[in-house]
């Protein structure tokens, strides 16, 4: 009745695009729901070089990356079948996966289910947000890089974690003046290399700043930014504006779970990862037995972690039906390492403290798959 | 200091300049990552075995001075472009520094940049003298011949100098509106319109879930479907009812994750066997 494919990976970002590879190539048969037109995800937009080690294609361009997943998910069509211009909108307590297929509505009912659906943008309220001008850092990046749209010719970057940095740097390079980068807090975020770049190309770094309100009259003109206290309140008297036509709002990410929610997982809130998520086993499977997650909805990171979970839930899921190659338990130990290297050190502290609040330990338990 | 500024500090470039010694000798590489953050392709990179293997991938490289040649091949992998090749040992008062440069145009052999410090702000003039690695996969690297005093100030350049003059950028001005009332007209839910004032009113009649705000004001009913506003909203009550966010009931989610018309799903295909 349904269409019913072994797996069905909902999204073709790092983590999603790495599943399916994973996955098909065991001999699995895959369904890869895209929302967008093409495949990559976020990866399309990122311009610079990945960090990482080899495995996870560090130095290599986030672009490029998405090239050669996408080209190796081509390379097993005969298993792994593409929809892109596809949403996910529904997923029933019994399987069933409702999909948007580009303008029509679908039902599949595959056997085991890898949510990869990514994460959205943090926003914040102040006042006129609403301005024409005000973007999310994600929005100036599909225009900068998908798109070759310039968003305006003076920015006001609000946030210093990598996306503010980055976006920042690639504003830069598409000519764009970045007039300051306020962040909220006492320290700079993201990563002191991406910062060390762009302040030497003369862009100041304003921390233990945040922005008071956007000013124009059709659109922004400036905005008005203020020193905060430890408690994020405003200093009274340190109030400056700086005239821009663009904001950009890097504010952090929020795991994109809807779907996860719907089909009934244990939820939790946990601040570190960036919001409410999927409590799981090691093995990344939910408390829905046969859903898997990967990437951002499983906490927010890098995109290096995102393919190694997609690696690692691709495997997984696979080999629960069956499919499984003979090296299945060094891949999969292999992955295990991978997280654990990539999180190891001081910057992937909350991401550890947060992955343990989630693990499910009833379930944690060794996982074994009959063959 | 840097992780307030981005600006490496003297005594952390101090701890990583090789010996008075081995920096008249030639070039070397000057690896300016003083942060540990899982990277490790500068030490796979090197041919010479001058950056040491990493036990932990987390690990700060280590450059071995006596086995780098200035080669570059570091400085051309870097993701972090933090690592710049230095000669000292040219003589005539004046030294190389080859920065690795991702912006187009690339400037040519011959041209006069400015070059700038780690803040920005400009040092002096410089000629370019090399511009390699442009049919490489590495990222190319410019050199500029720069006096040999200033070498380890310098760490990148504008090519346009009207750019690399550090502006003024601020004006201060004081608040004058009255912060309470712009601050309650300010939209929490773009696709419904409605206000943190709206919001608050709701919260101290006793609405204190995202889903009951939702329910009374439509706030999370449009297009975004609460993506954006729910987490505000749900700070928002948080905030005024003293409760964690954490314990703030979020909204319920039902298919369908977006507005969709009703006629879309009476076109269903329920079996597509492609």
């Amino acid at each position: 009745m349904f269409y019913e494919p072994d797996i069905a990976v909902i999204g073709g970002g790092p983590a999603g695009l790495m599943a399916a590879v994973t996955a098909a190539e065991t001999g699995a048969t895959i369904l890869l729901l895209e929302r967008d037109g093409h495949l990559g995800g976020q990866l399309v937009k990122q311009t610079h070089k990945f960090f990482g080690s080899e495995k996870q294609h560090a130095s290599v361009r986030g672009i490029e990356i998405a090239d050669i997943l996408s080209e190796k998910l081509a390379g097993l069509s005969d298993r792994a079948q593409v929809w892109t211009g596809a949403t996910a909108i529904g997923l029933y307590e019994d399987g069933v996966l409702t999909i948007e297929h580009q303008g029509r509505y679908k039902k599949v009912k595959p056997k085991k289910i890898i949510a990869a659906t990514g994460a959205s943008e943090k926003y914040l309220s102040f006042p006129n947000n609403d301005l024409p001008g005000i973007y999310g850092a994600g929005a100036v990046q599909t225009m900068m890089n998908v798109h070759g749209v310039k968003p305006g010719k003076r920015v006001l970057m609000i946030g210093a974690g990598n996306i503010g940095l980055i976006v920042s740097y690639q504003l830069l390079q598409a000519g764009v003046e970045v007039a300051a980068i306020a962040e909220g807090l006492p320290t700079i975020g993201g990563y002191m290399v991406h910062a060390s770049k762009i302040r030497r190309a003369g862009v100041p770094i304003l921390t233990s700043h945040t922005i008071v309100r956007a000013d124009g009259t059709d659109a922004v003109e400036s905005a008005v930014i203020a020193k905060v206290d430890p408690f994020w309140n405003v200093i009274a008297g340190t109030e400056q504006t700086i005239p821009c036509d663009v904001i950009c709002i890097a504010v952090g990410l929020s795991p994109l779970a809807e779907l996860l929610w719907q089909a009934g997982c244990d939820m939790l809130y946990v601040k570190e990862l960036g919001g409410h998520v999927p409590v799981r086993n090691e093995y990344l499977e939910t408390t829905v037995p046969g859903l898997y997650i990967a990437g951002d909805l499983t906490g927010i990171e890098e995109a290096s972690a995102a393919m190694v979970e997609g690696h690692l839930a691709g495997l997984e899921a696979a080999a629960s039906l069956g499919f499984m190659t003979e090296s299945h338990q060094e891949e999969r130990q292999d992955c295990l390492e991978q997280l654990r290297q990539l999180r190891a050190g001081p910057v992937g502290e909350k991401i550890r403290q947060g992955v343990k609040l989630t693990l499910n330990q009833e379930s944690s338990r060794e996982v074994n798959h009959a063959v | 200091m840097l992780y307030e500024t981005g600006i490496v500090t003297d005594d952390l470039l101090e701890s990583v300049l090789p010996s008075p010694g081995r920096r008249a000798r030639g070039p070397y590489a000057i690896i300016e990552c003083f942060q540990e953050i899982p990277c490790n392709p500068c030490t796979i990179s090197c041919p010479f075995g001058a950056i040491l293997p990493m036990g932990d991938i987390n690990d700060l490289p280590e450059l071995v001075p006596d086995l780098c040649t200035g080669c570059g091949i570091c400085a051309g992998v870097c993701p972090g472009l933090a690592i710049f090749i230095v000669d000292e040992s040219i003589g005539d008062g004046r030294a190389a520094i080859s920065i690795p440069y991702e912006f187009v145009p690339l400037p040519a052999k011959g041209d006069t940049v400015s070059a700038v410090d780690r803040a920005g702000n400009h040092v002096t003039d410089a000629t370019v003298t090399r511009v390699s690695g442009v049919k490489k996969k590495g990222t190319p690297l410019v050199t500029l011949s720069v006096p040999l005093d200033l070498v380890h100030q310098i760490r990148f350049f504008q090519q346009d100098k009207q750019l690399a003059v550090s502006q003024p950028l601020m004006t201060s001005e004081k608040e004058r509106e009255d912060k309470q009332s712009l601050s309650e007209a300010t939209l929490i839910c773009r696709c419904e319109g409605i206000t943190i004032g709206d919001v608050r009113k709701l919260v101290e009649e006793g609405y204190t879930t995202v889903d009951e705000i939702k329910r009374i004001s439509r706030a999370g009913m449009g297009p975004c479907q609460a993506r954006t506003c729910g987490p505000l909203i749900a700070d928002l009550i948080a905030r005024i009812t003293g409760v964690p966010v954490e314990d703030v009931e979020p909204s319920a989610h039902r298919p369908p994750v977006k507005p969709l018309p009703i006629s879309f799903f009476m076109e269903e295909e329920s079996d597509v066997l492609t």
